[in-house]
Protein backbone atom coordinates (compact mmCIF):
# COMPACT_ATOMS: atom_id res chain seq x y z
CA UNK A 1 0.00 0.00 0.00
CA UNK A 2 1.36 3.84 -1.01
CA UNK A 3 2.41 5.83 2.08
CA UNK A 4 -0.61 8.50 3.51
CA UNK A 5 0.70 10.79 5.01
CA UNK A 6 0.66 14.98 5.34
CA UNK A 7 4.12 15.52 4.34
CA UNK A 8 5.85 17.54 1.50
CA UNK A 9 9.60 16.60 -0.11
CA UNK A 10 10.17 13.93 1.79
CA UNK A 11 13.76 15.26 1.85
CA UNK A 12 12.33 18.16 4.09
CA UNK A 13 10.79 16.18 6.85
CA UNK A 14 12.90 16.44 9.36
CA UNK A 15 13.43 20.59 8.96
CA UNK A 16 10.33 20.78 8.95
CA UNK A 17 8.65 19.29 11.40
CA UNK A 18 11.73 20.90 13.82
CA UNK A 19 10.52 24.41 12.30
CA UNK A 20 7.12 23.29 13.14
CA UNK A 21 7.50 22.39 17.29
CA UNK A 22 9.60 25.90 17.77
CA UNK A 23 7.50 27.27 16.10
CA UNK A 24 4.32 26.29 18.54
CA UNK A 25 6.56 26.41 21.89
CA UNK A 26 8.37 29.49 20.79
CA UNK A 27 8.40 30.12 24.54
CA UNK A 28 10.14 26.67 25.72
CA UNK A 29 12.02 25.70 22.66
CA UNK A 30 14.09 27.49 19.67
CA UNK A 31 15.79 26.16 16.68
CA UNK A 32 19.24 27.40 16.24
CA UNK A 33 22.01 26.67 13.77
CA UNK A 34 19.65 23.75 11.96
CA UNK A 35 18.76 20.56 13.94
CA UNK A 36 19.51 21.97 17.20
CA UNK A 37 16.93 22.17 19.33
CA UNK A 38 17.79 24.52 22.29
CA UNK A 39 15.79 26.35 25.30
CA UNK A 40 14.52 29.49 24.87
CA UNK A 41 15.64 30.97 28.22
CA UNK A 42 18.85 29.45 28.52
CA UNK A 43 20.00 27.85 32.00
CA UNK A 44 22.44 29.99 34.34
CA UNK A 45 26.13 28.70 32.80
CA UNK A 46 26.62 27.94 36.65
CA UNK A 47 24.46 24.84 36.27
CA UNK A 48 25.09 21.51 34.34
CA UNK A 49 23.84 21.16 31.29
CA UNK A 50 22.25 18.37 29.53
CA UNK A 51 22.74 17.33 26.02
CA UNK A 52 21.68 14.70 24.08
CA UNK A 53 21.34 13.51 20.37
CA UNK A 54 19.41 11.30 18.14
CA UNK A 55 17.39 10.63 14.95
CA UNK A 56 14.19 12.47 13.92
CA UNK A 57 10.65 10.18 13.38
CA UNK A 58 10.30 9.17 17.07
CA UNK A 59 8.08 12.51 18.22
CA UNK A 60 7.58 14.36 20.57
CA UNK A 61 11.21 12.22 21.70
CA UNK A 62 13.38 13.90 21.98
CA UNK A 63 13.32 17.47 21.45
CA UNK A 64 9.79 17.79 22.91
CA UNK A 65 11.62 17.46 26.17
CA UNK A 66 14.31 20.61 26.02
CA UNK A 67 13.28 23.10 28.63
CA UNK A 68 13.72 23.92 32.09
CA UNK A 69 14.31 21.12 33.93
CA UNK A 70 15.08 18.81 31.42
CA UNK A 71 17.51 19.24 28.16
CA UNK A 72 19.41 21.87 27.38
CA UNK A 73 19.72 20.84 23.80
CA UNK A 74 18.49 18.42 21.67
CA UNK A 75 21.09 17.60 18.41
CA UNK A 76 18.56 15.92 15.98
CA UNK A 77 19.85 14.13 12.81
CA UNK A 78 17.75 12.85 9.97
CA UNK A 79 14.74 10.31 10.41
CA UNK A 80 15.90 7.39 12.34
CA UNK A 81 19.84 8.27 11.92
CA UNK A 82 21.63 10.00 14.14
CA UNK A 83 23.67 13.29 13.44
CA UNK A 84 26.81 13.52 12.40
CA UNK A 85 29.94 14.11 14.77
CA UNK A 86 30.47 17.93 14.40
CA UNK A 87 26.69 19.14 15.35
CA UNK A 88 26.95 17.36 18.23
CA UNK A 89 30.90 18.95 18.65
CA UNK A 90 29.21 22.27 18.13
CA UNK A 91 26.55 21.55 20.47
CA UNK A 92 29.23 20.81 22.88
CA UNK A 93 30.81 23.95 22.58
CA UNK A 94 27.80 26.22 22.59
CA UNK A 95 26.96 24.74 26.21
CA UNK A 96 30.32 24.70 27.28
CA UNK A 97 30.93 25.57 30.89
CA UNK A 98 33.09 24.80 34.43
CA UNK A 99 30.08 22.98 36.15
CA UNK A 100 30.18 20.70 32.70
CA UNK A 101 28.02 18.95 30.58
CA UNK A 102 26.22 15.78 30.91
CA UNK A 103 25.60 14.07 27.49
CA UNK A 104 23.08 11.24 27.98
CA UNK A 105 23.25 8.66 24.46
CA UNK A 106 20.82 6.17 23.93
CA UNK A 107 22.37 2.69 22.50
CA UNK A 108 22.08 2.71 19.32
CA UNK A 109 25.18 1.95 16.68
CA UNK A 110 25.20 5.42 14.38
CA UNK A 111 24.10 7.64 17.72
CA UNK A 112 27.31 5.86 20.15
CA UNK A 113 29.66 6.55 16.83
CA UNK A 114 28.82 10.04 16.59
CA UNK A 115 28.91 10.65 20.28
CA UNK A 116 32.43 8.58 20.85
CA UNK A 117 33.77 11.09 17.82
CA UNK A 118 32.21 13.71 19.19
CA UNK A 119 33.56 13.45 22.54
CA UNK A 120 36.60 13.06 21.39
CA UNK A 121 36.76 16.15 19.46
CA UNK A 122 35.53 17.85 22.96
CA UNK A 123 38.57 16.11 24.92
CA UNK A 124 40.97 18.10 22.44
CA UNK A 125 39.06 20.97 23.10
CA UNK A 126 38.86 20.53 26.76
CA UNK A 127 35.23 20.57 27.18
CA UNK A 128 33.93 19.22 30.90
CA UNK A 129 31.33 16.79 29.45
CA UNK A 130 30.35 13.31 30.75
CA UNK A 131 28.72 11.02 28.76
CA UNK A 132 25.49 8.76 30.47
CA UNK A 133 24.72 5.45 27.56
CA UNK A 134 20.78 4.11 28.05
CA UNK A 135 20.22 0.48 27.43
CA UNK A 136 17.45 -0.57 28.97
CA UNK A 137 15.55 -2.61 26.48
CA UNK A 138 15.24 -5.85 27.93
CA UNK A 139 14.25 -7.76 24.57
CA UNK A 140 17.82 -10.07 24.07
CA UNK A 141 17.49 -11.22 27.81
CA UNK A 142 18.38 -9.43 30.79
CA UNK A 143 21.72 -10.68 31.31
CA UNK A 144 22.44 -9.68 27.64
CA UNK A 145 25.73 -7.67 26.82
CA UNK A 146 25.07 -3.96 26.74
CA UNK A 147 25.89 -3.90 23.11
CA UNK A 148 23.17 -5.53 22.27
CA UNK A 149 20.23 -3.71 24.40
CA UNK A 150 18.89 -0.78 23.06
CA UNK A 151 18.19 2.66 24.43
CA UNK A 152 14.47 3.10 24.26
CA UNK A 153 11.79 5.00 26.05
CA UNK A 154 13.47 5.33 29.17
CA UNK A 155 15.78 8.17 28.08
CA UNK A 156 12.54 10.74 28.80
CA UNK A 157 12.59 9.80 32.41
CA UNK A 158 16.22 9.79 32.87
CA UNK A 159 16.08 13.35 31.12
CA UNK A 160 14.18 14.45 33.84
CA UNK A 161 15.90 13.28 36.35
CA UNK A 162 19.38 14.31 35.06
CA UNK A 163 17.51 17.52 34.22
CA UNK A 164 15.93 18.17 38.12
CA UNK A 165 19.61 17.55 39.25
CA UNK A 166 21.20 19.90 37.11
CA UNK A 167 18.53 22.78 38.34
CA UNK A 168 18.81 21.93 42.36
CA UNK A 169 22.59 22.92 41.68
CA UNK A 170 24.22 19.82 42.11
CA UNK A 171 27.88 18.76 40.36
CA UNK A 172 28.72 17.06 37.47
CA UNK A 173 29.49 13.74 39.47
CA UNK A 174 26.55 14.36 41.33
CA UNK A 175 24.11 14.82 38.35
CA UNK A 176 26.16 11.80 36.83
CA UNK A 177 25.74 9.83 40.05
CA UNK A 178 21.99 10.28 40.08
CA UNK A 179 21.01 9.61 36.42
CA UNK A 180 23.27 6.80 37.04
CA UNK A 181 21.26 5.25 39.58
CA UNK A 182 18.29 5.52 37.86
CA UNK A 183 19.89 4.42 34.51
CA UNK A 184 21.13 1.40 36.68
CA UNK A 185 17.47 0.49 37.91
CA UNK A 186 15.21 0.60 34.66
CA UNK A 187 13.94 -1.81 32.20
CA UNK A 188 11.88 -1.32 29.17
CA UNK A 189 10.23 -3.96 26.90
CA UNK A 190 8.56 -3.15 23.87
CA UNK A 191 5.91 -4.87 21.98
CA UNK A 192 4.26 -3.98 18.21
CA UNK A 193 1.62 -5.38 16.73
CA UNK A 194 1.44 -3.19 13.30
CA UNK A 195 4.03 -2.06 11.54
CA UNK A 196 4.73 1.51 10.31
CA UNK A 197 6.63 2.38 7.13
CA UNK A 198 9.79 4.80 6.83
CA UNK A 199 8.77 8.20 6.00
CA UNK A 200 11.83 8.81 3.89
CA UNK A 201 11.13 6.08 2.10
CA UNK A 202 7.78 5.24 2.00
CA UNK A 203 8.09 1.52 2.39
CA UNK A 204 7.17 -0.39 5.46
CA UNK A 205 9.70 -1.17 7.89
CA UNK A 206 8.58 -4.40 9.16
CA UNK A 207 5.41 -5.73 8.80
CA UNK A 208 3.02 -8.30 10.87
CA UNK A 209 0.67 -10.76 9.92
CA UNK A 210 -3.35 -9.35 11.28
CA UNK A 211 -3.61 -11.61 14.16
CA UNK A 212 0.49 -12.11 15.27
CA UNK A 213 2.02 -9.24 17.68
CA UNK A 214 5.80 -9.26 18.18
CA UNK A 215 7.53 -8.53 22.21
CA UNK A 216 11.23 -6.73 21.78
CA UNK A 217 10.49 -4.98 18.90
CA UNK A 218 12.91 -2.11 18.37
CA UNK A 219 12.32 1.71 17.53
CA UNK A 220 13.34 1.53 14.51
CA UNK A 221 11.10 -2.05 13.76
CA UNK A 222 13.81 -4.01 14.16
CA UNK A 223 12.92 -7.74 14.83
CA UNK A 224 12.43 -8.68 18.55
CA UNK A 225 12.46 -11.68 20.10
CA UNK A 226 9.19 -13.52 20.70
CA UNK A 227 6.47 -13.01 17.60
CA UNK A 228 3.11 -14.85 18.93
CA UNK A 229 -0.45 -14.55 18.16
CA UNK A 230 -2.53 -11.76 19.35
CA UNK A 231 -2.66 -12.03 23.69
CA UNK A 232 -5.50 -9.58 25.48
CA UNK A 233 -4.21 -6.34 26.81
CA UNK A 234 -3.92 -8.25 30.71
CA UNK A 235 -2.08 -11.39 28.90
CA UNK A 236 0.48 -9.22 26.58
CA UNK A 237 0.64 -6.84 30.17
CA UNK A 238 1.39 -9.56 32.03
CA UNK A 239 3.78 -11.42 30.13
CA UNK A 240 5.97 -8.18 29.81
CA UNK A 241 5.82 -6.99 33.10
CA UNK A 242 6.83 -10.36 34.72
CA UNK A 243 10.15 -9.69 32.78
CA UNK A 244 10.77 -6.09 34.22
CA UNK A 245 10.06 -6.55 37.32
CA UNK A 246 12.60 -10.16 37.18
CA UNK A 247 15.21 -7.08 35.31
CA UNK A 248 14.99 -4.29 37.94
CA UNK A 249 14.52 -6.81 40.65
CA UNK A 250 11.60 -5.09 42.56
CA UNK A 251 10.64 -6.70 45.72
CA UNK A 252 7.23 -6.29 47.92
CA UNK A 253 8.06 -3.17 49.71
CA UNK A 254 10.10 -1.35 46.43
CA UNK A 255 8.35 1.40 44.72
CA UNK A 256 8.83 1.79 41.03
CA UNK A 257 7.92 4.55 38.33
CA UNK A 258 5.58 2.73 35.30
CA UNK A 259 4.93 4.18 31.79
CA UNK A 260 3.34 2.74 28.73
CA UNK A 261 4.72 4.67 26.15
CA UNK A 262 2.64 4.23 22.96
CA UNK A 263 4.29 3.45 20.05
CA UNK A 264 2.01 5.59 17.62
CA UNK A 265 -1.26 4.02 16.45
CA UNK A 266 -2.21 2.80 20.15
CA UNK A 267 -4.91 4.74 21.28
CA UNK A 268 -4.86 6.00 24.79
CA UNK A 269 -7.54 3.70 25.65
CA UNK A 270 -5.22 0.74 25.18
CA UNK A 271 -2.73 2.10 27.29
CA UNK A 272 -4.87 2.79 30.04
CA UNK A 273 -5.98 -0.36 29.75
CA UNK A 274 -2.64 -2.13 29.87
CA UNK A 275 -1.35 0.20 32.69
CA UNK A 276 -4.43 -0.50 34.84
CA UNK A 277 -2.92 -4.52 34.86
CA UNK A 278 0.46 -3.31 35.84
CA UNK A 279 -0.92 -1.69 38.71
CA UNK A 280 -3.19 -4.11 39.74
CA UNK A 281 -0.76 -7.03 39.08
CA UNK A 282 2.62 -5.08 40.75
CA UNK A 283 0.20 -4.36 43.90
CA UNK A 284 -0.29 -8.04 44.53
CA UNK A 285 3.38 -8.15 44.86
CA UNK A 286 3.42 -5.71 47.34
CA UNK A 287 5.26 -3.14 44.57
CA UNK A 288 4.29 0.18 44.49
CA UNK A 289 3.93 2.61 41.57
CA UNK A 290 5.29 5.96 43.51
CA UNK A 291 4.91 8.03 39.78
CA UNK A 292 3.53 6.83 36.57
CA UNK A 293 3.32 8.08 32.75
CA UNK A 294 1.13 6.85 30.07
CA UNK A 295 0.88 7.85 26.87
CA UNK A 296 3.24 8.57 23.79
CA UNK A 297 6.96 9.41 24.83
CA UNK A 298 8.91 8.04 22.00
CA UNK A 299 7.01 6.79 18.98
CA UNK A 300 7.88 4.59 15.37
CA UNK A 301 5.81 6.65 13.31
CA UNK A 302 2.23 4.93 12.88
CA UNK A 303 3.63 1.80 14.45
CA UNK A 304 1.21 0.13 16.78
CA UNK A 305 2.20 -1.32 20.52
CA UNK A 306 4.03 0.01 22.85
CA UNK A 307 7.17 0.08 25.36
CA UNK A 308 6.22 -1.14 29.01
CA UNK A 309 9.01 0.96 31.17
CA UNK A 310 9.47 0.18 34.42
CA UNK A 311 11.93 1.67 37.16
CA UNK A 312 13.19 1.53 40.99
CA UNK A 313 12.58 4.97 42.80
CA UNK A 314 13.84 6.01 46.24
CA UNK A 315 13.33 9.40 47.68
CA UNK A 316 15.87 11.50 46.28
CA UNK A 317 14.63 9.78 42.37
CA UNK A 318 11.12 11.06 43.65
CA UNK A 319 12.10 14.34 44.80
CA UNK A 320 13.50 14.83 41.64
CA UNK A 321 10.41 13.38 39.17
CA UNK A 322 8.47 16.17 41.49
CA UNK A 323 11.01 19.07 40.74
CA UNK A 324 9.55 21.82 38.25
CA UNK A 325 10.10 21.23 34.72
CA UNK A 326 8.56 23.21 31.57
CA UNK A 327 9.10 21.45 28.50
CA UNK A 328 7.04 20.93 25.34
CA UNK A 329 5.40 17.83 26.18
CA UNK A 330 5.82 17.35 30.14
CA UNK A 331 5.33 20.07 32.36
CA UNK A 332 5.83 19.45 36.13
CA UNK A 333 4.47 22.93 38.33
CA UNK B 1 49.14 6.77 -16.20
CA UNK B 2 51.56 5.60 -12.92
CA UNK B 3 50.62 8.75 -11.07
CA UNK B 4 47.07 9.19 -9.87
CA UNK B 5 46.83 13.35 -8.78
CA UNK B 6 43.88 15.96 -7.88
CA UNK B 7 41.96 15.59 -10.71
CA UNK B 8 42.13 12.12 -10.74
CA UNK B 9 40.79 11.77 -6.87
CA UNK B 10 38.41 14.28 -7.85
CA UNK B 11 36.95 12.00 -10.70
CA UNK B 12 37.01 8.72 -8.90
CA UNK B 13 34.68 10.51 -6.35
CA UNK B 14 32.30 11.71 -9.11
CA UNK B 15 31.84 8.47 -10.38
CA UNK B 16 31.07 7.20 -6.48
CA UNK B 17 28.60 9.77 -6.61
CA UNK B 18 26.92 8.84 -9.55
CA UNK B 19 27.14 5.33 -8.96
CA UNK B 20 25.39 5.93 -5.81
CA UNK B 21 22.80 7.59 -7.06
CA UNK B 22 21.51 4.80 -9.95
CA UNK B 23 21.63 1.94 -7.00
CA UNK B 24 20.15 3.83 -3.86
CA UNK B 25 16.51 2.24 -4.37
CA UNK B 26 18.72 -1.39 -4.37
CA UNK B 27 20.28 -0.21 -1.35
CA UNK B 28 17.46 0.49 0.55
CA UNK B 29 15.79 -2.89 -0.52
CA UNK B 30 18.69 -4.24 0.81
CA UNK B 31 18.51 -2.30 4.27
CA UNK B 32 14.30 -3.11 4.42
CA UNK B 33 15.58 -6.98 5.31
CA UNK B 34 17.69 -5.98 7.94
CA UNK B 35 17.54 -2.49 8.92
CA UNK B 36 15.22 0.15 8.50
CA UNK B 37 15.34 0.62 5.13
CA UNK B 38 17.02 3.78 4.28
CA UNK B 39 20.15 2.87 3.76
CA UNK B 40 19.79 3.86 -0.26
CA UNK B 41 18.60 7.74 0.89
CA UNK B 42 21.35 7.67 3.70
CA UNK B 43 23.76 6.95 1.12
CA UNK B 44 22.38 9.67 -1.74
CA UNK B 45 22.19 12.24 1.31
CA UNK B 46 25.97 11.48 2.31
CA UNK B 47 27.36 11.83 -1.73
CA UNK B 48 25.02 14.80 -2.40
CA UNK B 49 27.69 16.22 -0.08
CA UNK B 50 30.76 14.55 -1.81
CA UNK B 51 29.43 16.49 -4.72
CA UNK B 52 29.20 19.86 -3.20
CA UNK B 53 32.57 19.78 -1.36
CA UNK B 54 34.32 18.88 -4.75
CA UNK B 55 32.27 21.34 -6.22
CA UNK B 56 33.00 24.12 -3.82
CA UNK B 57 36.86 22.77 -3.62
CA UNK B 58 39.49 25.82 -3.60
CA UNK B 59 42.48 25.09 -5.25
CA UNK B 60 43.97 21.24 -6.08
CA UNK B 61 44.84 20.64 -2.52
CA UNK B 62 45.07 16.41 -2.61
CA UNK B 63 44.75 16.58 1.60
CA UNK B 64 42.32 19.03 2.18
CA UNK B 65 39.80 17.52 -0.98
CA UNK B 66 39.72 14.60 1.46
CA UNK B 67 39.51 15.76 4.65
CA UNK B 68 36.98 18.10 3.48
CA UNK B 69 34.77 15.18 1.79
CA UNK B 70 35.36 13.20 5.29
CA UNK B 71 33.96 15.70 7.41
CA UNK B 72 30.70 17.39 5.61
CA UNK B 73 29.89 13.57 5.05
CA UNK B 74 29.66 13.23 8.59
CA UNK B 75 27.45 16.76 9.15
CA UNK B 76 25.34 15.30 6.23
CA UNK B 77 23.23 13.25 9.34
CA UNK B 78 23.60 9.86 8.36
CA UNK B 79 23.81 7.23 11.97
CA UNK B 80 26.52 5.49 11.90
CA UNK B 81 27.23 6.05 7.40
CA UNK B 82 28.23 9.38 8.76
CA UNK B 83 31.12 8.57 11.07
CA UNK B 84 32.38 5.44 9.19
CA UNK B 85 33.16 6.89 6.10
CA UNK B 86 34.09 10.42 7.30
CA UNK B 87 36.52 8.46 9.14
CA UNK B 88 37.81 6.61 5.67
CA UNK B 89 37.93 9.87 3.80
CA UNK B 90 39.64 11.89 6.39
CA UNK B 91 42.02 8.88 7.24
CA UNK B 92 43.28 8.54 3.68
CA UNK B 93 43.58 12.68 4.09
CA UNK B 94 46.27 11.94 6.70
CA UNK B 95 48.49 9.79 4.09
CA UNK B 96 48.98 12.27 1.52
CA UNK B 97 50.31 15.29 3.11
CA UNK B 98 52.28 17.30 0.87
CA UNK B 99 51.90 15.31 -1.77
CA UNK B 100 50.39 16.46 -5.34
CA UNK B 101 49.90 12.97 -7.24
CA UNK B 102 50.48 9.36 -5.68
CA UNK B 103 52.59 6.73 -7.30
CA UNK B 104 51.30 3.12 -6.91
CA UNK B 105 52.45 2.39 -3.42
CA UNK B 106 51.56 5.85 -2.56
CA UNK B 107 48.18 4.91 -3.37
CA UNK B 108 47.50 1.81 -1.68
CA UNK B 109 48.78 3.59 1.18
CA UNK B 110 46.44 6.32 1.59
CA UNK B 111 43.30 3.53 1.34
CA UNK B 112 45.36 1.60 4.13
CA UNK B 113 45.41 4.98 5.75
CA UNK B 114 41.92 5.54 5.37
CA UNK B 115 40.69 1.56 6.48
CA UNK B 116 42.74 2.42 9.89
CA UNK B 117 40.84 5.40 10.29
CA UNK B 118 37.77 3.80 9.92
CA UNK B 119 38.92 0.83 12.37
CA UNK B 120 39.74 3.57 14.59
CA UNK B 121 35.00 3.92 14.57
CA UNK B 122 34.53 0.63 14.29
CA UNK B 123 36.30 -3.02 15.58
CA UNK B 124 34.13 -4.60 12.73
CA UNK B 125 36.44 -7.54 11.20
CA UNK B 126 35.40 -9.35 8.03
CA UNK B 127 32.98 -11.80 8.54
CA UNK B 128 30.84 -9.44 10.86
CA UNK B 129 28.18 -8.01 7.80
CA UNK B 130 29.44 -4.53 7.59
CA UNK B 131 31.55 -2.15 5.29
CA UNK B 132 34.63 -3.93 6.24
CA UNK B 133 33.62 -6.88 4.43
CA UNK B 134 33.87 -5.15 0.92
CA UNK B 135 36.74 -2.59 2.16
CA UNK B 136 39.13 -4.86 4.05
CA UNK B 137 39.69 -7.13 0.70
CA UNK B 138 39.84 -4.03 -1.07
CA UNK B 139 42.77 -2.84 0.42
CA UNK B 140 44.83 -6.16 0.64
CA UNK B 141 43.95 -6.62 -2.89
CA UNK B 142 44.87 -3.11 -3.87
CA UNK B 143 48.83 -3.74 -1.80
CA UNK B 144 49.13 -7.31 -3.56
CA UNK B 145 48.57 -5.57 -7.12
CA UNK B 146 50.60 -2.41 -6.06
CA UNK B 147 53.48 -5.43 -5.34
CA UNK B 148 53.32 -7.06 -8.07
CA UNK B 149 54.09 -3.89 -10.15
CA UNK B 150 50.19 -3.13 -11.39
CA UNK B 151 49.37 -0.07 -12.47
CA UNK B 152 47.16 2.06 -10.62
CA UNK B 153 43.84 1.15 -13.09
CA UNK B 154 44.86 -2.19 -12.56
CA UNK B 155 45.00 -1.94 -8.60
CA UNK B 156 41.76 -0.56 -8.86
CA UNK B 157 39.99 -2.92 -10.56
CA UNK B 158 41.70 -5.76 -8.06
CA UNK B 159 40.21 -3.96 -4.99
CA UNK B 160 36.83 -3.72 -6.47
CA UNK B 161 36.89 -7.10 -7.57
CA UNK B 162 37.74 -8.10 -4.43
CA UNK B 163 35.55 -5.76 -2.85
CA UNK B 164 32.49 -6.85 -4.84
CA UNK B 165 33.69 -10.48 -3.55
CA UNK B 166 33.22 -9.38 -0.19
CA UNK B 167 29.81 -7.61 -0.02
CA UNK B 168 28.63 -11.38 -1.90
CA UNK B 169 29.91 -13.02 0.95
CA UNK B 170 28.22 -11.60 3.42
CA UNK B 171 25.14 -12.54 2.07
CA UNK B 172 25.73 -15.69 4.51
CA UNK B 173 26.74 -13.76 7.01
CA UNK B 174 24.80 -13.41 10.66
CA UNK B 175 25.68 -9.79 11.57
CA UNK B 176 27.77 -8.97 14.82
CA UNK B 177 27.51 -5.27 14.24
CA UNK B 178 24.84 -2.06 14.52
CA UNK B 179 21.44 -2.13 14.05
CA UNK B 180 21.03 -5.33 12.05
CA UNK B 181 23.09 -7.72 15.07
CA UNK B 182 19.44 -7.46 16.90
CA UNK B 183 18.09 -9.71 14.49
CA UNK B 184 20.31 -12.14 14.65
CA UNK B 185 20.33 -15.50 12.39
CA UNK B 186 17.51 -13.38 10.51
CA UNK B 187 20.26 -11.59 8.43
CA UNK B 188 21.21 -14.45 7.04
CA UNK B 189 20.25 -14.58 3.38
CA UNK B 190 20.57 -11.22 2.98
CA UNK B 191 23.05 -9.00 1.30
CA UNK B 192 24.75 -6.56 3.85
CA UNK B 193 23.52 -3.17 2.14
CA UNK B 194 27.07 -1.73 3.80
CA UNK B 195 29.38 -4.05 2.27
CA UNK B 196 27.05 -3.41 -1.10
CA UNK B 197 27.49 0.50 -0.80
CA UNK B 198 31.08 -0.04 -0.22
CA UNK B 199 31.77 -2.07 -3.07
CA UNK B 200 29.95 0.17 -5.75
CA UNK B 201 32.31 2.71 -4.65
CA UNK B 202 35.66 1.05 -5.47
CA UNK B 203 33.61 -0.03 -8.56
CA UNK B 204 32.94 3.61 -9.32
CA UNK B 205 36.49 4.32 -8.30
CA UNK B 206 38.08 1.71 -10.85
CA UNK B 207 35.58 2.58 -13.77
CA UNK B 208 36.92 6.04 -13.55
CA UNK B 209 40.69 5.54 -13.90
Amino acid sequence: MAMKKFINDPANLTSELLEGLTMAYCNKVKLVSEKMVCRTNEKSSDKVAILTLGGAGHEPALQGYVGEGMLDISVVGDIFAAPGPPKVFEAMKALSRDAGILFVVLNHAGDVMSANMAMKMAEKEGIKVKMILTHEDIAPGIDAPVEDKRGLGGCIPLYKIAGAAAEAGMSLDEVYRVAEKFNDNMATLAVALKGATHPSTGEAIFELADDEMEIGMGQHGEAGTGRSKMLTADETAETMLKQLVKAIDAKSGDKVFAMINGAGATTLMEQFIVFRHVKKSLAEKGIEIARAHVGEVLTVQEMGGFQMFLAKMDDEIIKLWDAPCDTPFLTVR
Amino acid sequence: MAEVGYLDIRRMFLASVEKIRENHQELSRLDSATGDGDHGTTMVRSFDSVEKTINDAQGEDLKSLLYDIGWNIMCADGGSTGPLLGSLFMGMSESVEGKDSLDEASLAAMFRAGLNGMSEQSKANVGDKTMMDALMPAVDAMEAAAGKGKSPGEMLADAAKAAADGAEATTDMQAKFGRARNLGERTIGHKDPGATSMSLIFQAFAESI
